[in-house]
């Protein structure tokens, strides 16, 4: 039982644990720069641009100017008696709409957000609590009838403030968790070593499926975080650089999706039986199925342990609230309104990212994280030592004459 | 400085949709996009109302804000402009809006948008001034000549106002005043004062 008896062990894998080592540092100071952005970013709309008078003195002044012109041409709405619709009254000068107002990009806008955020006191007296509030149009637009819907501003601190932070806080932490435990435990080993011999494990179609919806996976990933953390990631790239990657992405995103569905439907045929829940399980998450120790003493499994399961599961449920929600935003106003097609989006971004995190382990102890794991996927053939040591139970079904390798 | 903003005083709108045509006609607005529309509450009620309505230039913009490719920005006199090369049609404004102004052309099959079309209170865009390219992607400039957005200009009524708050909001204090009744600033708690609870 003990690690010193003979056998792989997992800290022998030098290479993979100094890679690892360095990978989750790499993740630590992302994690930690994403959890200074999720408590000191200000995510506060500033002013960027300020309009100007042109040809005039920079700086304040031709801003006056602007301000001026503007609030002359106000005064002009002010009651007929007033401003009179007369042609012999004169019009001021500033109104006559023959300025010339220039604008120039500026640096710091905050004050102005803050300034204009404070009602006096009788625009205070005249406003409205917020509410949702439709009425009818007779314009030609799906959308016309609508007049406010505070929710949006309820959206946007859902999207950019909760999920965007949580996603990102959640992909680098498993990402993070991962290459730490590469480092600390490094591979599970097969701990009688590799005997040569090799069982037939996943056949043609399983194997074709499973790569055309991961690859179908991987370009949804990519494309969705390029929309979705385009601005932290690409825009210091360039802003023109970013539309047209991120142009692409929206038309990457949908075509991926057909083989992505495509996929989860041909694999809940195939496994769904496979990967209904059982008493074994129980006993595989309370041992964490084996996964900490090199003892060799994994719980034993069917054709897929309770790991296995639970990516199962993930990847078809949470791959047709995908397609689902992802289907639905295709198609604006088919079935679902405004409302509707927003709790669409923000379910498809909070799911999306979970996805992401979850499926990160998967590629992980599929490739590094486990010696041999990746022949199951690959040339469809595994190491008998393998079958033995994760799935037991699996190799007597296929494989019952032959006793338990020495 | 002038913080610019829309008010429409729904005791005087008579829904003639002048000010959605004057628009429509002044940006030659493309088909299935309408920039102003008027949205009229309890049709046929004692207490209807016709309110309207369009990009409110929002304090604290919840489009910019969630805008994932910075296509969206403010001025400094608060007008949200949007730069249409560099949009990617991924709706993401259209869910935060709370007035619903941000539209897609929907020219293109499954699902992709088309570039983001919404009220530039008459600003234009990122390009220059008056120039071909300025005109087609977001109609006329008329706050570069120092004029005010047409819709408001057109309002025959004068129900539609719009330019400097604090002056368009005297006029209309004065206006309640004087005839005695009103039912308030339409939008403006969600609009430019998100911190508020309202009134």
């Amino acid at each position: 039982m003990s690690d010193s008896a003979g056998g792989v062990r997992g800290r022998d894998f030098t290479g993979y644990r100094i890679a690892g080592a360095i990978a989750a540092l790499i993740f630590l100071f992302l994690l930690a720069w994403q959890v200074v952005l999720l408590f000191a970013a200000d995510s506060t709309v500033r002013p960027e641009v300020a309009i100007r008078a042109a040809g005039d003195s920079p700086g304040m002044h031709s801003g006056m100017i602007a301000a001026e012109t503007l609030a002359a041409r106000t005064r002009l709405l002010d009651e007929r008696f007033r401003t009179g619709p007369s042609p012999e009254a004169e019009v001021p000068a500033l109104a006559e709409g023959r300025a010339n107002l220039d604008s120039e990009s500026m640096t710091d806008g905050s004050a102005y957000t803050r300034a204009w955020s404070v009602p006096t006191e009788d625009e205070a007296a005249m406003m409205h609590q917020p509410d949702r509030i439709e009425g009818i149009s007779s314009l030609p637009y799906s959308n016309a009838a609508l007049f406010e819907r505070p929710f949006g501003r309820d959206w946007r601190i859902g999207m950019s403030d909760i999920i965007t932070h949580m996603g990102a806080l959640a992909i680098l932490g498993m990402a993070f968790l991962l290459s730490a435990v590469l480092a600390l435990r490094g591979r599970v080993p097969i701990r009688q070593g590799k005997s040569g011999r090799r069982v037939h494990r996943f056949g043609f179609v399983e194997r074709g499926t499973h790569w055309m919806t991961a690859l179908s996976f991987l370009g949804l990933s990519f494309t969705g975080i390029a929309i979705a953390y385009g601005e932290t990631l690409f825009v210091p790239l360039g802003e023109r650089a970013m539309g047209t990657l991120g142009w692409w992405s929206t038309w990457g995103h949908v075509l991926f999706a057909p083989t992505f569905f495509l996929g989860l439907i041909v694999m809940a045929v195939m496994w769904t039986a496979k990967n209904l829940p059982s008493k074994l399980d129980i006993q595989w998450i309370a041992k964490g199925g084996g996964f900490f120790s090199d003892s060799g003493d994994h719980p034993p499994a069917r054709k897929f342990n309770a790991g296995q399961k639970m990516v199962f599961w993930s990847a078809i449920l949470g791959g047709l609230i995908m397609v689902a929600t992802g289907v639905t935003l295709m198609f604006p106003y088919y079935w679902l309104d405004l409302a509707g097609m927003s709790w669409a989006m923000l379910i498809h971004a909070a799911i999306a990212v979970l996805l992401i995190a979850v499926f990160l382990a998967h590629i992980y102890i599929g490739s590094v994280g486990m010696h041999g794991a990746i022949d199951a996927m690959w040339s469809g053939k595994v190491d008998r030592n393998w079958a033995e040591e994760h799935h037991s139970l699996w190799l007597r079904e296929v494989d019952p004459k032959k006793e338990r390798t020495p | 400085m002038a913080r610019a903003k829309f008010l429409c005083d729904a005791e005087r709108c008579i829904e003639c949709n002048a000010c959605a045509t004057a628009c429509k006609n002044e940006h030659e607005v493309p088909w299935g996009i309408v920039r102003r529309r008027v949205v009229t509450i309890n049709d046929g009620e004692p207490d209807e109302k016709s309110i309207a309505t369009s990009c409110m230039h929002c304090t604290d913009a919840p489009c910019v804000s969630v805008c994932p490719v910075s296509t969206l920005y403010q001025t400094d006199i608060g007008v949200v402009l949007h730069d249409k090369d560099t949009c990617i049609g991924c709706g993401y404004c259209f869910y935060a809006c709370p007035f619903g102004a941000p539209q897609f052309p929907k020219a293109t099959m499954f699902g992709s948008r088309g570039k983001m079309d919404k009220c530039t209170y008459c600003a234009g865009g990122p390009e220059e001034d008056h120039s071909e390219a300025e005109y087609r992607k977001y109609g006329a400039n008329r706050i570069a000549e120092g004029k005010l957005p047409i819709c408001a200009e057109v309002c025959s009524t004068r129900a539609l106002l719009a330019g400097d708050g604090e002056m368009i909001g005297e006029i209309y204090r004065e206006r309640v005043i004087h005839r005695g009744y009103g039912s308030g600033a339409w939008g403006w708690n969600t609009a430019y004062y998100p911190e508020e609870d309202g009134a």
